[in-house]
């Protein structure tokens, strides 16, 4: 396996209170690896951390060969790109304003706006298909076109690995599928390394080519879809009991969630 | 791709309408500084100005234009862009759209220094005052700085909470010490209600500098401001490095702000308008923000000081009113048309 990032016994603390212990994980190149967990488990700290949003309280993380904290700011943003958890722009910034933003890791004072600019940033906004958007106001868009504008902004970054935190929490049904149906396109298509955190377990299992299970800070495993989708796993993990059966259509693993199985939730009574 | 050629021919025109919209506030801010030399109590010809610089003969008209006159006209439009550029970065710092220098408390901390430097020190002179105003804004800069630095990552909201803070604070003292010293009071009356009126051409020349570097490192700052106005993961995602950027800002701010307190004392709402006015006319690109407000903020404050002569002739009235006065009445239309 080709590693686009390798993170060693990486362990994360804000203050006194560790938020990810002695993790190891390897992300391989030109796959989607999919974070899982239920909330608090720490998915969200690991990719912030693999963007250096995070210093470490030990461990290492590796971008190929190099460890990340050697790197300047925006050396690393031109390897990695984020897609940030709610991220917020003014309303009145237009379309191709935010989508530019995009071009800053690869622009100095001396050349500040190049051609290789204007076709990144006219190829994200295609590839994003959000061209045609390209004067109105973040404000006066839909939810699902504005995640749609963010990717744009992030693909025009033109970085091997992209990492989305949550990128499809506050969107409805369709545009769930449509955000991550586009999310894998630029990974089969552009061959990008894609890092994604989901809680929802059934999209996680449908779009990863990895899952990787979180929990209280830990890693709890790590493989294919198939080889993570076993019921007593999912209870363990997720506290639930479930039924998995196979997807019909897309012959994936589907969770079917039976009821809550963990006391720190405040099981019902069993009558 | 027939949709990428038809957004850049937008964009084109849009930048031909940019540097037309440039020229035009540039003209119209030269026709305003003449304005300035030829119109108030007593009015000069063309001929007159141009004799009282060139050929200087001591008459009362010559005196006028070149030593009361000549000062204020270089000085709003100076104080002007100043105070724009200040409000754009301010704004920005703060994601927030009505944050201003006021609201970091910088002309109340320059106020507070005039009044103690009067008070204690028995400074009198304008000079001495402005010298005064200029420290007490640096000052005030670097407290709110240093303590919302110091709480842990300096935060767009904790650097407005400290700033209100010291801006609160400082007015009451100001407040408390004028209310106990009425010939205090009166003394620093003209200077606490802004004005650009008796000030030597020299405050402007000193001043000057301070303005350059401020809006330089602007300048400087313009693509990492673009992204300042996202979120702090996005900024950082992005490669910004949040603490140096929002370090310099800070002092681009303060040379700003202490520049024009110094110079004409708190000329308020200038700060507060302009930036409004320059994204409407360009957009949110700090490049172009940036030279918007300077020129915005410049024909503003020169033409409050050309109203200012009038309001209440023959007497002249404070220009931070007129700025006050027009700037809440434009302000109140910008939130009308955005609430539309």
């Amino acid at each position: 396996m080709d590693k686009a990032i390798s993170v060693k016994a990486l362990t994360i603390a804000y203050g006194a209170a560790t938020a990810i212990s002695a993790v190891d994980l390897d992300i391989a190149k030109g796959k989607v690896t999919v974070l899982a967990g239920p909330n608090g488990c720490g998915k969200s700290t690991l990719l912030r951390a693999i963007r250096r949003l995070h210093q470490p309280k030990s461990g290492e993380i590796r971008l190929g060969d190099m460890p990340i904290s050697g790197l300047k700011e925006k050396e690393l943003a031109r390897h990695i790109g984020l897609l940030a958890q709610s991220p917020s722009a003014p309303d009145d910034m237009s379309v191709e304003e935010l989508v530019r933003l995009g071009r800053y890791p690869h622009q100095t004072m001396l050349q500040p706006w190049s051609a290789a600019d204007a076709d990144a940033i006219q190829a994200a906004m295609f590839g994003t298909g959000v061209s045609h958007l390209s004067e109105r106001r973040l404000g006066s868009l839909s939810g699902g076109q504005l995640q749609r504008v963010w990717i744009a902004m992030v693909l025009a970054q033109e970085t091997d690995i992209i990492c989305l935190d949550e990128p499809v929490n506050h969107l409805d049904m369709a545009h769930q599928i449509d955000c991550l149906d586009l999310v894998t396109r630029l990974n089969r298509e552009h061959g990008r390394t894609v890092v994604l955190v989901l809680h929802d377990l059934n999209l996680a299992a449908r779009y990863a080519d990895r899952l990787v299970f979180m929990k209280d800070g830990s890693m709890v495993a790590d493989g294919a879809p198939v080889e993570l989708m076993r019921e007593e796993l999912i209870e363990d993990v997720f506290g639930i009991s479930c039924r998995v059966i196979e997807d019909p259509v897309h012959q994936r693993p589907l969770c079917i969630p039976i009821r809550n199985s963990s006391p720190r939730f405040g099981a019902a009574p069993q009558s | 791709m027939p949709l990428a050629s038809s957004n850049t021919s937008i964009r084109v025109h849009q930048r031909i309408g940019r540097r037309a919209l440039f020229s035009g506030l540039a003209v119209l801010l030269l026709i305003l500084m003449y304005l300035s030399l030829a119109i108030g109590y007593r009015l000069y010809s063309p001929g007159e100005i141009w004799r009282a610089v060139t050929a200087f003969d001591g008459s009362e008209a010559h005196v006028v234009i070149r030593d009361l006159r000549l000062p204020r006209a270089l000085m709003a439009p100076l104080v002007g862009a100043a105070l724009g550029i200040a409000g754009v970065l301010v704004q920005t710092l703060a994601r927030n759209r009505i944050a201003s220098p006021d609201t970091l408390g910088l002309n109340a901390g320059a106020a507070f220094a005039v009044v103690m430097a009067s008070g204690l020190f028995g400074v009198a002179s304008l000079p001495g005052l402005s010298v005064a105003a200029a420290a007490g804004a640096l000052a005030t800069s670097m407290l709110v700085f240093g303590l919302a630095a110091a709480a842990g990552g300096i935060s767009p909201l904790r650097i407005v909470l400290v700033g209100v803070t010291f801006a609160g604070l400082f007015d009451s003292f100001v407040n408390v010490v004028l209310t106990v010293n009425e010939t205090m009071l009166d003394q620093l009356l003209f200077w606490l209600a802004g004005s650009f009126a008796d000030r030597k051409l020299n405050l402007a020349l000193n001043g000057l500098p301070f303005v350059l570097v401020g809006s330089g490192i602007a300048f400087y700052l313009a693509r990492s401001l673009d992204i300042l106005q996202t979120d702090d993961a996005t900024a950082r995602g992005l490669g910004v490095p949040l603490g140096v950027v929002r370090g310099l800002s800070f002092v681009s701010v303060a040379l700003l702000s202490g520049a024009s307190v110094a110079m004409a004392g708190p000329v308020l709402f200038v700060g507060l308008v302009v930036p409004h006015a320059a994204r409407a006319l360009v957009g949110l690109e700090h490049r172009l923000q940036i030279v918007a407000a300077a020129l915005v903020g410049a024909v503003y404050t020169t033409l409050a000081d050309i109203l200012a002569r009038f309001v209440i002739f023959p007497r002249e009235a404070p220009v931070g009113a007129v700025t006050a006065i027009v700037g809440g009445c434009l302000l109140l239309v910008l939130l009308r048309r955005r609430a539309a």
